[in-house]
């Protein structure tokens, strides 16, 4: 029984579903329409249980790095304070933001840190560039001039002094990335259809936990 | 000379940070204003707009969180500020928890700019849990999506989602994305399904990745980074941010582009260098020196 509810059973499951959504795409008829409808919602429902269990699993890692006093372990407990205060407040507010203590926690700490977070990039871009960015190479030079040109291009500052530099800069974007980014998504596509239909035939069973 | 070279290509990564930090802040302080041209995937979403009839339903999903505010939050201030120029009923709402409060913010301030009234001429959903679940509800039942909207009213009696019980009856979407899901999400599970038009404002790093997408008609237009954003706030006439940003991300782009040509300059000077960069043993990218650096 333990084996059936385990292994046999998510596998019919996964089975029907599978089979089911892929034919439902073909037929609007108004039966199937209603079953997506109604598996539109089961599958909100499912997702509001991984954010618990993704809460669940945050709360554990961290927890274990507090019991083990291992490196940074003030770092984990700064999540737990801030998460339970996030959440004591954001409850108390009734997850109303305008003048409340939410709407301060939401505005003064992670609007500014996630901006500051983004905001350091362009600092750590541009050192990178100057030690990193080098022609060593044929196709490193070929990258390297790409790159300027595209950071030439894309500025007013650039299409000012070069005229030229937007259009070609234009160009790379919508022929030279469009092909190659092309080429990259019909093979994930293509390697995405192979991988679901190795899931719903249950060729492919990693996912069950690896216990096969 | 060699000496020199060498010593420079050591340069203290601070004075990098300096280098960027004035150039972004000088330019902001004094704007020179350089002419910015259109690119044709921007003029494509701002004509479909302009091509709206008064009253069309227009869905703008702020799919974006604080991290990506100074690029993503000017297309919004811009392309609510032209939607309802155009007097089009304005259905806010977003896909990230993250960015509820900012998209709120910005659809009502704006909305309250132009004397425009809540749950008449605009309203905003808010963010309901699911990700790309959500595109689908909303796709067969927008009501069962969204029962209320983020004020708490009941989405079926607001005025301004009249007639609209789906997707389907929406006759734009844009969803301005930092990610996923966003606007893949969005042609995946709505468009290629529920038919309305769909354009996308996206981050400056996404943008290349949906160029695919613009040239097959599968979004009918795109706008990216800051520069997409200025682009649009010049087509409305309505210079904002974006614009002003712009001339901070030309100083920026000249300081890096130096940066290079003088690092690739000092590199094919120091000869010896280049044999230890290939080696690994020395400095090159990732050692301990290059880190303490």
């Amino acid at each position: 029984m333990t084996l059936f509810l385990r292994r046999t059973f998510p596998l019919i499951l996964t089975f029907l579903f599978g089979v089911a959504a892929a034919l439902q795409y073909y037929i609007p008829h108004p039966v199937s329409e209603a079953a997506l409808t109604e598996v539109s919602v089961w599958l909100r429902i499912i997702l509001g249980f991984a954010m618990i269990l993704g809460i669940a699993s945050l709360s554990h890692v961290h927890y274990a790095k507090i019991r083990m006093r291992t490196a940074g372990w003030g770092y984990s407990l700064v999540v737990y304070l801030s998460m339970a205060a996030t959440v004591v407040v954001g409850v108390w507010s009734r997850g109303q933001e305008e003048g409340t203590g939410f709407g301060w926690i939401y505005t003064y700490a992670l609007l500014a840190l996630q901006g500051t977070m983004f905001a350091i990039l362009g600092f750590f871009v541009a050192s990178a560039a100057f030690r990193a960015f080098r022609a060593r190479s044929k196709e490193a030079a070929v990258l390297l001039l790409a790159a300027i040109l595209m950071m030439f291009g894309r500025v007013p500052l650039g299409e000012y002094l070069i005229p030229a530099t937007g259009p070609m800069a234009g160009w790379l974007l919508n022929v030279v990335n469009t092909a190659a980014r092309r080429g990259i998504l019909i093979g994930i596509s293509l390697g995405g259809i192979a991988m679901s239909v190795k899931i719903i035939f249950g060729i492919e069973r990693s996912y069950l936990g690896g216990r096969d | 000379m060699k000496d020199l070279a060498s010593k420079l290509l050591r340069m203290d990564r601070r004075v990098i940070f300096i280098l960027i930090a004035l150039a972004t802040l000088i330019p902001l302080l004094r704007p020179i204003g350089f002419p910015i041209r259109i690119s044709p995937e921007v003029k494509q979403v701002y004509d479909y707009i302009e091509s709206l009839p008064p009253g069309s339903v227009f869905l703008l999903s702020l799919d974006f969180d604080p991290a990506s505010k100074p690029e993503l939050y000017p297309m919004a201030v811009a392309l609510l500020n032209h939607a309802f120029k155009r007097n089009l009923r304005v259905v806010g709402m977003t896909l990230w928890v993250t960015g509820t409060g900012m998209a709120e913010k910005v659809v009502s301030g704006i909305a309250s700019e132009h004397g425009k009234r809540r749950g008449v001429d605009y309203t905003f959903l808010g963010y309901s849990p699911g990700g790309t679940n959500v595109i689908i509800n909303m796709g067969q039942d927008l009501a069962a999506a969204f029962p209320t909207d983020h004020y708490g009213e009941r989405t079926a009696d607001l005025p301004v989602m009249q007639g609209v019980t789906s997707l389907r009856q929406v006759n734009y979407v844009v969803s301005l994305a930092a990610g996923t899901p966003g606007v893949e999400s969005w042609y995946l599970y709505g468009k290629e399904k529920y038919g309305f038009e769909l354009g996308g404002g996206v981050t400056a790093v996404i943008a290349p990745g949906l160029y695919p997408f613009l040239d097959t008609g599968q979004i009918n237009g795109l706008i990216g980074g800051l520069r997409g954003a200025a682009e649009y706030e010049t087509l409305i006439g309505m210079k904002g941010k974006a614009v002003a940003g712009m001339d901070a991300q030309s100083a920026t782009h000249f300081i890096i582009i130096g940066l290079i040509l003088l690092c690739n300059l000092f590199y094919f000077l120091t000869p010896r260098m280049r044999i230890r960069s290939f080696t690994g043993t020395q400095d090159g990218p990732g050692s301990p020196q290059e880190a303490r650096r």
